[in-house]
């Protein structure tokens, strides 16, 4: 048996980092049948099926799972569901119907949608579904049915007590530095760290736990983004990439110029910084919406930049841009303190003094301004740097 | 007090010292003697004897004690308006110890204030006025509110003129034993924009490479300060030579700590004097309006200057 489904909460006192979560479960329960189905959503590992299983338990429920796998058509759908959503159990007052992730439902799918959708309105059980993304135009008439509860990516620091007490359990002997390095690396994914667990003894180092498949998935989709031909299948790319869009537009900023040259770069620039409009729009008046622009803009948008189709490998890389301003702020640091220490001595602005900084350091050469100015080794190393 | 620093070592002592400002100085001068003021607010543009004359007031009024009477705020640098109160509170609390009946405080840059802020400030104004005076100094008067402006003494500073800078040139050249030449002054002048400090700093950069202050010593000095570069950046896109261009613009804007809305206006002037078509000329910058806009709106500082660069690019091509 893997640690991961060794450990799958049983109850809802097992499930870490999901408080609000589960109030809004045990709500929906309460008021049952007012609203017929609820959508848990969530990125992946963040405990929404467990959260189904747990209140399954809780209420000493049977659980009939279905599937995207299951889910292919109307038929099925109606077979499983239908029929058990109408009779009672026979050993158990009370099911649970779980429908795992509906977002695998594929546009061939839609039938199965559409009678899922029928479903919530007959049922007599509680019916939960789980979902990553549910804000594609196809799932509409499901999110008008159904209680929505977002799952938070769980923090770090719970997956990091979570870890240490399998480890215990299971007497691994593994560093706690090393078990924190797994809980960041999983990006909030309780079940990824679980996994990475298992798959390390006590000599693996922290660099060999990468940040999951993260990377190999998005270089393969900004390779379907800049060699393929746009499609409707373009429009759905970033769903399978477990990054924001914030973070993959700092991708694609990074790796266009190393596909588009000329016009195309100049296209697909055009479609990145509308993208980028929209982020702010988004930011700043908290109108969501404006996702399916950005989204759109950064798929389709982007692979419609090029003439033809592109083969041949590109090494794409990470994004360096952030990490950079990063660095050089790090160096900055000491470009203020010393502007801090000029600005008292000479009746001006910390601001000021650093807008005129190229000149103002060609002054401090002199040894006794530095003495005067009281600079520590530090600035007097960042001033002979440069 | 010994100080190398020269905007400071040559910072004038009294009223006579100062250049410039004739006629403020003469209005001052006769308030400073009534060893009453009200509240002052100075307006004008930097190095132009601000903060100079705010010193030269309280040590007319104070003497020796001006340092315990005297508070001086930075509204750019102190972070919010409730600190700037509580350290105008704490320094308050303290009656003066002087002829004089009150203290007094400079608040510097003070346009950086929300009207929010200055809202607030204008009511600890009045909280104070019993002890207090303030000195108000910004750049634009006009993002001063009314209220404010409206109780204290305005006094409009103006730009240096040549003669002016080259008055200080002179004095700090003698007593600094530097060997200088009339067209060294006119390039000075030039550079410092009417700017007293931007003026002595670019002095003291200069001869601290040599005491014999030649126009190449001084441009070199000055092309070393400028945000310089963006023809560079330019150059490349025009080029088809994006990575290059973004590079390097990435590099100015994080080593010299511009910011894009800057980067924007000197695209913007370096247009003209591209080698391109008009009416591309015409397109980009249209183009460059479009994206100080978006910067404006509060987008991505550097992706929409790469979007901008793009548009150099094909414009390079002879297209757009």
């Amino acid at each position: 048996m893997t640690l991961t489904e060794k450990y799958r909460p049983k109850r809802f006192s097992d499930i870490k980092g999901q408080n609000s979560a589960i109030e809004r479960v045990l709500f929906f329960i309460k008021n049952f049948p007012k609203k017929k189905a609820l959508i848990l959503l969530g990125h992946a590992g963040t405990g929404k099926s467990s959260l189904a299983y747990a209140l399954a338990n809780e209420t000493n429920s049977e659980i009939i799972e279905l599937n995207a796998s299951d889910l292919r058509n109307k038929e099925q759908v109606a077979r499983i569901i239908g029929q058990a959503s109408k009779q009672q159990s026979l050993f158990r007052k009370n099911k649970v119907l779980l429908v795992d992730e509906v977002d695998g439902i594929s546009r061939d799918d839609s039938g199965g949608l559409q009678e899922l959708t029928k479903l919530i309105q007959k049922t007599n059980f509680p019916i939960i579904i789980t979902a990553n993304d549910i804000w594609h135009k196809k799932f509409s008439g499901l999110r008008r049915k159904a209680e929505l509860v977002q799952l938070e990516k769980i923090d770090y620091k719970i997956i990091f007590e979570i870890l240490k007490e399998i480890a215990e359990k299971e007497s691994l002997e593994i560093k706690e530095d090393l078990l924190k390095s797994i809980a960041i690396k999983s990006g909030g994914d309780v079940r990824a760290a679980i996994n990475d667990l298992q798959g390390i003894d006590s000599e693996t180092s922290h660099d060999e736990i990468h940040e999951r498949d993260k990377e190999e998935n998005i270089f393969n989709t900004l390779k379907q983004v800049f060699q393929q031909l746009p499609t409707k299948e373009t429009l759905f790319l970033y769903d399978k990439v477990s990054l924001s869009l914030d973070e993959i537009l700092l991708w694609l900023e990074e790796n266009l110029p190393l596909e588009y040259k000329g016009e195309e770069l100049y296209k697909a620039f055009q479609a990145l910084s509308k993208a980028d409009v929209f982020r702010g729009r988004i930011h700043r008046q908290q109108h969501w919406r404006f996702l399916i622009y950005q989204n759109f803009l950064l798929s389709y948008g982007m692979a419609t930049a090029k003439r033809q189709v592109k083969i041949g490998f590109t090494k794409y890389k990470r994004p360096s841009r952030i990490l950079k301003i990063w660095h050089l702020n790090q160096k900055q640091k000491y470009k203020k303190s010393i502007a801090k220490k000029y600005a008292k001595a000479t009746h001006t602005s910390i601001k000021r003094t650093i807008k005129e900084f190229p000149i103002i350091r060609e002054i401090m050469k002199n040894e006794k301004i530095r003495e005067e100015l009281k600079l520590d080794e530090k600035e007097i190393e960042f001033l002979n740097q440069h | 007090m010994n100080t190398e620093i020269w905007t400071e070592r040559y910072r004038p002592k009294t009223f006579d010292e100062l250049v410039g400002q004739e006629e403020i100085v003469k209005r001052i001068k006769n308030l400073t003697n009534s060893l009453n003021i009200p509240h002052l607010l100075f307006t004008g543009p930097a190095g132009t004897g601000k903060s100079s004359l705010a010193l030269i007031i309280v040590k007319e009024l104070f003497g020796d004690k001006w340092r315990e009477n005297y508070l001086e705020l930075n509204a750019s640098d102190e972070r919010g308006i409730d600190v700037i109160r509580q350290k105008v509170k704490d320094f308050a609390r303290t009656r003066s110890l002087s002829q004089v009946s009150f203290k007094v405080i400079f608040l510097d840059e003070a346009d950086a204030l929300t009207r929010e802020a200055q809202q607030a400030l204008r009511r600890t104004m009045e909280n104070f006025t019993n002890t207090c005076r303030f000195i108000l100094s910004c750049n634009y008067s006009s993002k001063i509110i009314d209220p404010i402006q409206s109780r204290c003494a305005v006094f409009r500073f103006r730009l240096l003129e040549k003669k002016d800078i080259e008055k200080i040139i002179k004095r700090i050249a003698e007593s600094e034993n530097l060997e200088i030449q009339e067209e060294s002054i006119d390039i000075l002048y030039e550079a410092s924009e009417g700017d007293c400090r931007r003026v002595i700093n670019l002095l003291q950069a200069t001869s601290s490479i040599s005491p014999r202050i030649t126009t190449e010593l001084i441009n070199t000095v000055v092309s070393q300060a400028k945000p310089s570069d963006i023809k560079i950046v330019l150059e490349y896109a025009l080029s088809g030579d994006f990575q290059n261009a973004r590079e390097k613009l990435l590099d100015i804007m994080l080593k010299e700590s511009i910011s894009g809305q800057d980067v924007i206006k000197a695209i913007q002037k370096e247009i003209w004097n591209l080698n391109i078509e008009p009416e591309l000329k015409v397109k980009l910058t249209e183009k460059t309006g479009e994206i100080e806009f978006r910067l404006v709106e509060g987008s991505d500082e550097f992706i929409q200057l790469e979007a901008l660069l793009a548009s150099f690019v094909i414009a390079g091509h002879g297209k757009m």
